[in-house]
C-alpha cells in the first residue's frame, strides 16, 4: 500500500519520462531511431529529485542515461523526441542524439568521468561570477572506476566549488553486477576528500525529494560540493536487448517501483494520466515524423585554404621569449576580465616550471589557480570554465603529460561545439612546452604534436623565436574554439630573431597565426624547408651551412598554426625549388610531415623531390650524445639533404 | 591621352646601380622630335644620351646632377601638351640601398650590395672555368647551378666548337684522330668567348731593348734578362688610366674591374692557364717577380687556388723564350685586351709587343695610346750611358768593370799615380 505523499504533478512528470523512453524503444524497434538509447525506466525520481528541483539559473551535466534528467530540468519533451528521431528541430539538430543533449544550462556527454571536471569548471565559473547558481552532475556507479572523478573531487573540495555530484547506483554495469568491479565503500570515497555525502533510494521518492532539496540548499548556501548516492534500479536493459540480469531480481524491483505501486493503488488516476501522456507523446511523434533532417551544409562546410600573402620584414626584439610570454599574461590577467590561468606550481614566487606564470598570482590572486597534478581534471575544469564564458589558459607542465588530458581534449573540448549543434563554444587554451635537448629524458622531452594536430576542430599552434609570441596569443584571445599552444623548452630562453643568417631576408605575413618566410635576399631558392616550433630555430641557425654544404639555396617556411598548414605558400615555394623538406622534432610516421606532403602531393601538378627528417622512433634518451642523435640536428640534417637531394 | 614613351634609367654597367643625370636638354613640357637628345646620363665610366623615339611633349621627372636608380622613371613623352603634368621630382636617396636590416618585401628583385657567398661546388667549377667572382656582383649566393648557368654560352660554344670539328670529314686511313681533351675544349671555349664575335683587333709596336736590362736586372733576383715583370709592372700602372682595357663585354654592357689584377699566361705541360697577380698596381717589381715565381711553382705542383685564377682583368702573354718575331695574342674570356711579348731581336736590339683588344669595349685609338705609353715607359729603363758600356772601362785600382758596377753612379775619370788617364770606381775613390 502506497504511503508516499507525492505531488501528482511529479507523478505525471515521472510517467512522461517513462512513456517517452518506452516510446523510444518502440520507435527503435520500428527502425525510426538511429543509434542507441539508454533508458532510465525505474530511475525517474532521481531525475526529478535533483534536476527537477534546481533553479533555472543552475545547470545540469549528465551522462549517457540522460533523458530523464533532461525532461526533469528543461521540460522540453518535444526537443528530446525530435533529437532522437534525428530531426533538425531536435534540441541539438539530431547531431548529438540520445547521449549528447544541450539546452540552456543542460549538457550531457557520452563519456563517463569526463563530464565531472567539466561540470566542476562550470560551477567554478558560477562561483567566480557570484551569481548564486549551482550545478548537478549525474554519474553512475560505473563512473566510480574512472580516475578523473577523484582528481575532480579533490579539487572541488579544496577550492570549495558548488557542485552536487549525484551518483545513481543501479548496481549493474551494462549487465555485470557491481560486486565484480567495485571495491570499498562508495560514500567513503567522497568523504575521504572532505565532501559532505547523502544517500537515498528512488523507491522512496518522498524522502529522496526531501533530501535532495537539503543537499541542493547545502551546496548553494555553503558554496561547497556535495556527494549524493542514489540507490536505484534500472527496470529495462542497459540499452535495448543487452540484459543478462536475473529476471526474478528485476521483477522484485519492478514490484517495488513507485509508479507500479501507484498504478495498482490509483488505477483510475494512473490510466487517466497515462492515456493523456500517451496521446501527447504520440501526437508529438506523428508531427515530428515528417520533419526534415538537418542539411549537411548547415552542419559542415569544408574550410577554404587561402593563406595570407602580405609579407613584411621581421624585426628582432631584444627580449627572451619567456619574458614576452610572461609580459603578455601579466597584462591580460589584469585587463582581461574573462581570462583565467590554471596550472601546476604556478603560484608566485615559483611561477611555473618555466616561469611563464611569474607574478601572475600576485597581480590577480582570484584568477590564477595553482592545481594539483591532475591534468585531466584541470583541463576538464578549463573546458567547463570556457563553456561558462571564461577564457581559461591551462598550463600542462610538460608536453608529454598532455596525454593525461587527452579525453578532455578529444571527447569534450573538440566536440562540444558540434555535438551541441553549435549552441556553445569552448574557447579553452591549453599551453604546454615540448621538445628535447635538455636531457630531461623519455617522458619529459617528446614532441607529441602529431597526436594533437589530428584532432578535428582544435587549432594547434607552435610558437617560435622569430616574432613576439603575443601576436599568436592576441589571436588566440579572439578564438571562440579550443586552441592548444606548443611552446618549446629550449626556445623560452632565446631572444626574438636573435640570429639572422647573412644574405637571407626574414619576412612574416599578416595572418592571425603568422607564417614566417626566410629566403635568400636575391637568389631564387632551390630547396623549400618547412620547420616549426623549436626545430625552426635550429634550422634557421644552419641555413648558411646548408648552402655551403649542399649547394642548395634554402627557403625556410615556418608556420605557427600547425593544424592548418599553409599548403598554398609551401606549394608556391616548392613549385620553384622542386624540392621540399620537412624537418620535425617528433617522429615521422603519421606525423606533420606526412600530412603536409600528402596535401602538397594532392595539389601539385608537377613532381617534386620530397623528404622528411624527424626524430627516430624511440623514447628520447637522457644521455646527451644519444639525445642529439635521436633528434634531428645540424650534421644529420645536412647529411640527409646531401644524400637525398 | 597617351604616354608615347617612358624613359627609365637604363642598366649600362653592372657596377652602376644608379646613374647621374648630367644634362637636361629641353624645358619641361617642350615639344621634342624623334631623335632629339632628351637627357644625358653619366655612369662611372661614360656618358649615355637618351633619344626621343617619337615626337611629343616631354615631362621630366628628374633633376640635373641627381642620381636615379636603374629602372626608375625619369621622363615621359606625351601626345598632347596639356597632358604633361606639373613637374614632379623624385630624388634618389643615396642610402636607399638594400640591407638585411631593412629588407624589401616587394616582388621586384632587390639590389644587393652585400657579400656574395659561393658554395664549394661553385668555387670548384669557377676555378676550373677560370670565372672570377666579379661575374656574380649583386648576387647573395652562388651555387654550382649559377656557375653553370653563367657558363651556358660558353658551354654552347664548346658544343659548337666540337661540332664544327666533328663536321669536318675524317679519313681514318689518312689521318690519326685524337680526341680533344676537356682542357683543350675549355680553352677553345674561353677564347671563343671574345674572339668569336670577330670584333677584335691587334696592334703592334717595337720596344728598343738596348741597355734595357742594366736597370731592370738590378730590381730582379731570379728573372734577370726577362721583360715579363717589367711589362706586368708598367701595364698595371697604365691600366688605372686605361680602364676599358681592364674590363669586359657582358652582352649588353661593359663591366669594368674595380681593381687591377694582371694575369700572366703559363703553359708548361699542364695546360694553358692564366695566373693572377692580385692588386698588381700596388706592387713593386720585386714583389711581382716573387709572385710570378710562386704562382708558377703552384702551377707545377697543382696547388693553385681558385683565387689565383679568378678576377683577372688584363692578361700578359710572354713568348719571348720561343724566338717569336711577333704574334697575335687571343683575348681571354671576361677580358677586353691582352698584351703579347715577342722575343728580343738581338741584332736589332728590339722586341715586338702586340696588344689585342675587343672593339666592343674600346677602340684602336685608346689601345694605340696605351701601347705607345707602355713602350715609352719600358724604354725609359734603358741606360743613357749604354754606348759606354760596350767599351772596356774598368777601375784601375780594383779592376772592376763598369758593367759589373751596381751602384749606378758611374766611374770617375782620373790621373793615376803613374800620370796615366784612367777610371776609378766610387768604392775605390770614397773607400768602402
Amino acid at each position: 500500500m502506497l504511503v508516499q505523499k507525492i505531488n501528482h504533478r511529479l507523478i505525471k512528470q515521472a510517467l512522461t519520462i517513462r512513456t517517452v523512453e518506452e516510446k523510444f524503444l518502440s520507435l527503435f524497434s520500428e527502425g525510426k531511431l538511429n543509434g542507441t538509447v539508454h533508458t532510465c525506466v525505474g530511475q525517474e525520481f532521481s531525475a526529478l529529485a535533483f534536476a527537477g528541483q534546481l533553479k533555472k539559473k543552475d545547470f545540469v551535466f549528465s551522462n549517457h542515461r540522460c533523458h530523464g534528467h533532461y525532461i526533469a530540468f528543461t521540460g522540453d519533451t518535444r526537443g528530446l523526441i525530435a533529437e532522437l528521431m534525428g530531426k533538425a528541430s531536435g534540441t541539438c539538430g539530431g547531431i548529438g542524439s540520445s547521449q549528447h543533449l544541450c539546452n540552456n544550462n543542460f549538457f550531457s556527454n557520452g563519456i563517463q568521468g569526463g563530464i565531472v571536471p567539466v561540470a566542476a569548471g562550470y560551477a567554478l565559473g558560477n562561483k567566480l561570477k557570484k551569481n548564486g547558481a549551482i550545478g548537478v552532475v549525474y554519474i553512475g556507479d560505473g563512473t566510480l572506476g574512472e580516475g578523473t572523478l577523484y582528481e575532480t573531487m579533490n579539487i572541488i573540495s579544496k577550492w570549495q566549488i558548488p557542485l552536487l555530484i549525484v551518483c545513481e547506483n543501479n548496481f549493474y554495469a551494462q549487465s555485470t553486477p557491481q560486486s565484480v568491479n567495485l571495491a570499498g565503500d562508495i560514500r567513503a570515497r567522497a568523504a575521504a576528500f572532505g565532501i559532505t555525502t547523502f544517500q537515498g533510494h528512488t523507491s522512496n521518492p518522498e524522502q529522496l525529494l526531501h533530501d535532495a532539496k537539503v543537499a541542493i540548499e547545502y551546496v548553494r548556501e555553503q558554496t561547497k560540493p556535495c556527494f549524493f548516492l542514489v540507490e536505484t534500479f534500472r527496470l529495462n536493459p542497459h540499452s535495448k536487448g543487452d540484459d543478462d540480469r536475473d529476471p526474478e531480481e528485476i521483477n522484485n524491483y519492478r514490484a517495488r517501483d513507485f509508479l507500479h505501486i501507484f498504478s495498482k493503488d490509483f488505477t483510475a488516476y494512473y490510466d487517466n494520466y497515462l492515456a493523456a501522456i500517451h496521446k501527447e507523446v504520440d501526437d508529438m511523434v506523428n508531427s515530428i515524423l515528417p520533419e526534415p533532417e538537418q542539411a549537411m551544409d548547415a552542419y559542415y562546410q569544408p574550410p577554404v585554404s587561402d593563406h595570407n600573402n602580405n609579407w613584411r620584414p621581421l624585426i628582432g626584439i631584444n627580449k627572451r621569449q619567456v619574458e614576452l610570454l610572461n609580459n603578455f599574461f601579466k597584462q591580460q590577467i589584469v585587463d582581461n576580465g574573462r581570462m583565467l590561468f590554471l596550472g601546476e606550481d604556478i603560484l608566485s614566487p615559483y611561477g611555473g616550471a618555466f616561469k611563464v606564470a611569474k607574478d601572475l598570482s600576485v597581480l590577480a590572486p582570484d584568477k590564477v589557480f595553482s592545481t594539483p597534478i591532475s591534468e585531466s581534471a584541470i583541463t576538464g575544469i578549463s573546458n567547463g570554465l570556457a563553456l561558462n564564458g571564461f577564457k581559461p589558459f591551462v598550463e600542462i607542465m610538460f608536453g608529454d603529460f598532455v596525454t593525461l588530458a587527452f579525453d578532455q581534449i578529444v571527447n569534450h573540448a573538440s566536440k562540444f561545439h558540434h555535438i551541441f549543434n553549435k549552441k556553445v563554444t569552448c574557447p579553452v587554451v591549453i599551453r604546454t612546452p615540448m621538445g628535447g635537448k635538455r636531457g630531461y629524458g623519455p617522458t619529459h622531452s617528446q614532441t607529441l604534436d602529431k597526436f594533437l594536430v589530428g584532432i578535428d576542430n582544435i587549432k594547434t599552434v607552435a610558437i617560435n623565436t622569430f616574432f613576439d609570441p603575443a601576436i599568436v596569443y592576441d589571436s588566440i584571445l579572439q578564438e571562440e574554439h579550443p586552441v592548444i599552444v606548443i611552446e618549446n623548452k629550449t626556445d623560452y630562453g632565446k631572444k626574438i630573431l636573435h640570429h639572422q643568417a647573412a644574405n637571407f631576408v626574414y619576412e612574416i605575413n599578416d595572418a592571425p597565426f603568422p607564417v614566417v618566410k626566410i629566403k635568400p635576399v636575391v637568389s631564387v631558392p632551390s630547396l623549400t624547408i618547412l620547420a616549426y616550433g623549436g626545430m625552426a630555430d635550429i634550422v634557421n641557425n644552419i641555413l648558411s651551412d646548408i648552402f655551403f654544404e649542399t649547394d642548395l639555396k634554402p627557403e625556410l617556411i615556418v608556420p605557427s598554426l600547425i593544424s592548418e598548414l599553409p599548403v598554398d605558400i609551401i606549394i608556391q615555394s616548392a613549385a620553384t625549388t622542386k624540392r621540399l623538406l620537412v624537418i620535425e622534432e617528433g617522429s615521422a610516421f603519421a606525423g606533420i610531415g606526412a600530412e603536409l606532403i600528402a596535401q602538397v602531393t594532392e595539389q601539385m601538378d608537377i613532381k617534386i623531390r620530397i623528404k622528411r627528417i624527424s626524430a627516430y622512433a624511440v623514447p628520447i634518451p637522457s644521455v646527451k650524445t644519444l639525445e642529439h642523435i635521436v633528434l634531428p640536428e645540424k650534421e644529420r640534417i645536412i647529411q640527409e639533404i646531401k644524400a637525398y637531394f | 591621352m597617351a604616354i608615347l614613351q617612358q624613359i627609365k634609367v637604363p642598366l649600362i654597367s653592372i657596377n652602376d646601380t644608379s646613374l647621374t643625370v648630367v644634362d637636361i636638354l629641353f624645358a619641361h613640357g617642350a615639344l621634342v622630335k624623334m631623335g632629339d637628345i632628351l637627357l644625358v646620363f653619366e655612369t662611372s665610366k661614360t656618358t649615355y644620351d637618351v633619344l626621343a623615339e617619337i615626337d611629343g611633349y616631354i615631362e621630366y621627372r628628374c633633376n640635373r646632377e641627381t642620381d636615379y636608380e636603374v629602372n626608375e622613371l625619369v621622363a615621359n613623352i606625351y601626345s598632347d601638351e596639356n597632358e604633361v603634368p606639373e613637374k614632379v621630382v623624385i630624388k634618389y636617396e643615396a642610402n636607399k640601398v638594400f640591407s638585411k636590416n631593412h629588407p624589401s618585401s616587394d616582388e621586384t628583385m632587390p639590389i644587393w650590395h652585400g657579400q656574395t657567398f659561393f658554395s664549394p661546388a661553385a668555387i670548384q667549377l669557377m676555378e676550373l672555368k677560370g670565372i672570377g667572382s666579379a661575374a656574380f656582383i649583386g648576387k647573395d649566393f652562388v651555387s654550382l647551378e649559377d656557375v653553370m648557368q653563367l657558363g651556358k654560352i660558353t658551354k654552347d660554344q664548346e658544343v659548337q666548337a666540337s661540332k664544327q670539328i666533328a663536321s669536318l670529314p675524317v679519313d681514318m686511313e689518312k689521318v690519326i684522330v685524337e680526341k680533344l681533351s676537356s682542357n683543350k675544349k675549355r680553352e677553345i671555349a674561353y677564347l671563343s668567348s671574345v674572339q668569336s664575335a670577330g670584333l677584335t683587333s691587334t696592334i703592334n709596336t717595337s720596344v728598343n731593348t738596348d741597355g734595357i736590362f742594366v736597370h731592370i736586372n738590378q730590381s730582379l733576383k731570379h728573372l734577370k734578362n726577362s721583360l715579363l715583370p717589367v711589362f706586368i709592372y708598367e701595364s698595371a700602372r697604365l691600366l688605372q688610366k686605361y680602364q676599358p682595357l681592364n674590363a669586359y663585354f657582358t652582352g649588353d654592357a661593359i663591366a669594368c674591374y674595380k681593381e687591377v689584377n694582371v694575369g700572366f699566361a703559363i703553359d708548361i705541360d699542364k695546360g694553358l692557364k692564366v695566373l693572377k697577380i692580385a692588386n698588381t698596381s700596388t706592387k713593386g717589381m720585386k714583389e711581382i717577380e716573387q709572385e710570378i715565381i710562386e704562382l708558377s711553382n703552384k702551377y707545377l705542383d697543382d696547388s693553385l687556388h681558385f683565387n689565383d685564377l679568378a678576377d683577372i682583368g688584363f692578361t700578359v702573354t710572354d713568348l719571348s723564350a720561343e724566338g717569336v718575331a711577333f704574334f697575335t695574342p687571343l683575348i681571354n674570356m671576361m677580358n677586353s685586351a691582352i698584351l703579347g711579348i715577342s722575343s728580343i731581336d738581338e741584332k736589332l736590339h728590339r722586341c715586338m709587343i702586340s696588344l689585342s683588344f675587343d672593339h666592343r669595349v674600346t677602340e684602336g685609338k685608346l689601345a694605340a695610346r696605351f701601347l705607345k705609353e707602355l713602350k715609352e715607359r719600358v724604354e725609359s729603363y734603358q741606360s743613357k750611358y749604354y754606348p759606354l758600356l760596350n767599351q772596356e772601362i774598368g777601375c784601375f785600382k780594383c779592376f772592376k768593370l763598369l758593367q759589373e758596377d751596381l751602384s749606378d753612379t758611374g766611374f770617375v775619370k782620373c790621373i793615376t799615380p803613374k800620370g796615366e788617364e784612367a777610371y776609378i770606381c766610387q768604392s775605390c775613390l770614397k773607400g768602402f
